[in-house]
């Protein structure tokens, strides 16, 4: 029995010591149960919001490919005045760099005072705190704002939890598939389909803070690009009129969405206020120009354009000037999305029927492939600039995966059925 | 109005023509059977102009030999129906990425279009659309008899 315990012991270390090899940048994070100031029965109610805001942060973290969270225990029972000063040393001797934990106190009118607190285990120092009132049901997005705030602090960037994902949900036979917009937050919950699925639709594009949502519908029997409030559950054409508009996507502070148009043969990009407007030209060339991405200042966009005889990405400013072709390859390079930090550009990689996500700098350096296929297609940014989102179809089924830039193995997430088409949003406020 | 009227006069008059090419239905009853007069249109239409499809090369929008035949006999069945409508409906090639798809569709359809104006077809006539990649099939163009709405077009049951 002693020896059993002692090889698990072993094995708990080498589980420990591996990632840390392969993955030289991943970093261990104390994650010792929140605790409350409250006492009595509250006291015991406050322990168990706390609990629950314990393990959500411990869900995010572990989502992540740059922390791995310790476990938290239970029964690790942790003192308040703890919360303000850990004791490091005993992090330390377990490998932690990071350490995060909080407080939930209740209120008298019912809401929760819930404090987080993130430190730097090896140098004995506090690198940030977060304090949020909230109702118990929004309790889940101040532990993710917590997370987020540990994720900022030991990694530089900032963290993806409290984000939504938007994707195109399918049900039904390949002939008849029925397509829904749906829109969740990142982890999974507020689960909604924004769209009844009578109509094909397709791309939704998600506003940086996650409020609105252009995408594409074909309810006027051409696809036209439409917009929904999803608080009001508002939507209205982009432009009047019965004009071919797809590939929508919105400007980094949300005022503008620049997308494809036809006219006759030809697919030129175009940029509209976000209520819409009369749209502003921004390429004249006579081939198929399309999926426009803003960087994240605003001040240039990637795009993709057939214009020299295959699909290449292309830079240009926010007005249309200095177009110049960033991607050389053999193989088609398109649907690209500059990431939230500037510094890379995803894109569908496309040879003969084989399509694979790739990354490259915005000067058409260093250029990788993050997956190896056969039919991926469509990535978009995590907030982190990190990790990527995009669809993967196997047997005709399309579905939705995760991708670090680490160059670990793609991730499904689950969905309650077929997913195609999907987006990330930023942080939301 | 009126040309809702004349195009119903026109349906009615060419159920003949599509079930028995060549023959002439003067003088025999009516077959008892029920059909939606668009649909026998269409079919006089497929049967008239060898096909209502155009294939393309993947990747490409461009018209071969034979898709121009296809459309110079479409032209010519359109031009003896000037009061239908057609929608040219494009596809994307299959493994295409979805924008791409898109645009692609609606260029292969505005390449159909353009090439039944040059003949004559006035542009009034044709609209066009894409569905990109989200309809299963090869590259294509798909010449439709437009149902321009108003009220339904029931033939009388024998």
């Amino acid at each position: 029995m002693k020896k059993l315990g002692c090889l698990i012991g072993a094995l708990g270390l080498l589980l420990v010591a591996a990632p840390a090899v392969a993955q030289p940048t991943v970093a261990v994070v104390a994650l010792p149960p929140m605790t409350s100031p409250d006492t009595g029965t509250k006291g015991n109610e406050s322990l168990g919001y706390a609990w629950q805001a314990t393990q959500l942060i411990e869900t995010d973290l572990r989502q992540t490919a740059e922390l791995m969270p310790l476990s938290p225990n239970r029964k690790d029972y942790y003192s308040y005045p703890e919360v303000t000063a850990p004791t490091f040393s005993k992090w330390r001797d377990r490998g932690a760099k990071g350490l995060v934990t909080g407080f939930v106190q209740q209120r008298s009118d019912g809401r929760l005072t819930i404090g987080c607190y993130v430190y730097d285990v090896e140098k004995g120092r506090e690198l940030g705190r977060i304090g949020f009132v909230a109702t118990p049901s929004d309790m889940r997005r101040a532990a993710h704002k917590c997370s987020g705030l540990a994720y900022k602090a030991l990694t530089g960037s900032p963290g993806m939890f409290d984000t939504r994902i938007a994707y195109v949900a399918e049900t039904g036979p390949a002939a008849s598939r029925v397509k829904r917009i749906a829109v969740m937050d990142s982890d999974g919950y507020n689960h909604s389909y924004a769209t009844p699925g009578g109509t094909t639709v397709l791309t939704p594009r998600l506003s940086p803070k996650g409020q609105r949502l252009a995408y594409v519908s074909f309810d006027g029997g051409v696809p036209q690009v439409r917009v929904i409030n999803l608080d009001s559950g508002q939507q209205h054409p982009l432009l009047p009129g019965n004009v071919m508009t797809f590939a929508p996507r919105y400007s980094p502070d949300g005022s503008q969405i620049v997308f494809s148009m036809m006219q006759g043969a030809n697919s030129d990009i175009y940029v509209v206020g976000a209520n819409g407007g009369l749209p502003r030209r921004l390429t004249t060339s006579p081939g198929i120009d399309t999926d426009p991405s803003f960087s994240p200042d605003g001040s240039r966009i990637v795009f993709e354009s057939d214009r020299g005889g295959s699909q290449q990405l292309y830079v240009m400013n926010a007005d249309g000037s200095q177009q110049r072709r960033i991607s050389f390859g053999n193989a088609a390079y398109a649907s690209p999305e500059w990431s939230p930090d500037g510094k890379l550009i995803a894109f569908t990689w496309r040879y003969g029927d084989a399509r694979r996500i790739g990354v490259i700098s915005p000067e058409g350096t260093d250029e990788k492939q993050l997956t190896a296929g056969p039919a991926d297609e469509g990535p978009s940014w995590a907030a982190s600039s990190r990790e990527l989102v995009f669809q993967r179809t196997e047997g005709g089924r399309p579905g939705i995966y995760r991708v670090s830039l680490d160059g670990s193995a793609p991730r499904k997430m689950t969905i309650p059925q077929d997913g195609s088409d999907p987006n990330w949003s930023g942080t939301m406020d | 109005m009126r040309k809702q009227l004349l195009l119903i006069a026109a349906l009615l008059a060419t159920p003949a023509a599509a079930q028995l090419p060549g023959l002439s239905r003067r003088g025999t009853p009516a077959p008892p059977v029920v059909q939606n007069p668009l649909e026998v249109m269409r079919a006089d239409f497929a049967a008239q102009s060898g096909g209502t499809t155009i294939y393309f090369t993947p990747g490409g929008a461009g018209l071969t030999r034979q898709a121009q035949m296809t459309l110079a006999a479409q032209a010519m069945w359109l031009r003896q129906h000037p009061f239908v409508a057609v929608r040219i409906e494009g596809r994307g090639d299959p493994t295409d990425t979805r924008d791409h798809a898109l645009a692609l569709g609606a260029e292969r359809a505005a390449q159909v279009r353009d090439y039944l104006v040059l003949l004559g077809i006035p542009a009034a006539q044709v609209t066009t659309m894409t569905w990109g990649k989200e309809r299963p099939g090869p590259p294509s163009a798909t010449t439709t008899l437009q149902d321009l709405g108003g009220p339904p077009l029931i033939p009388a049951a024998g």
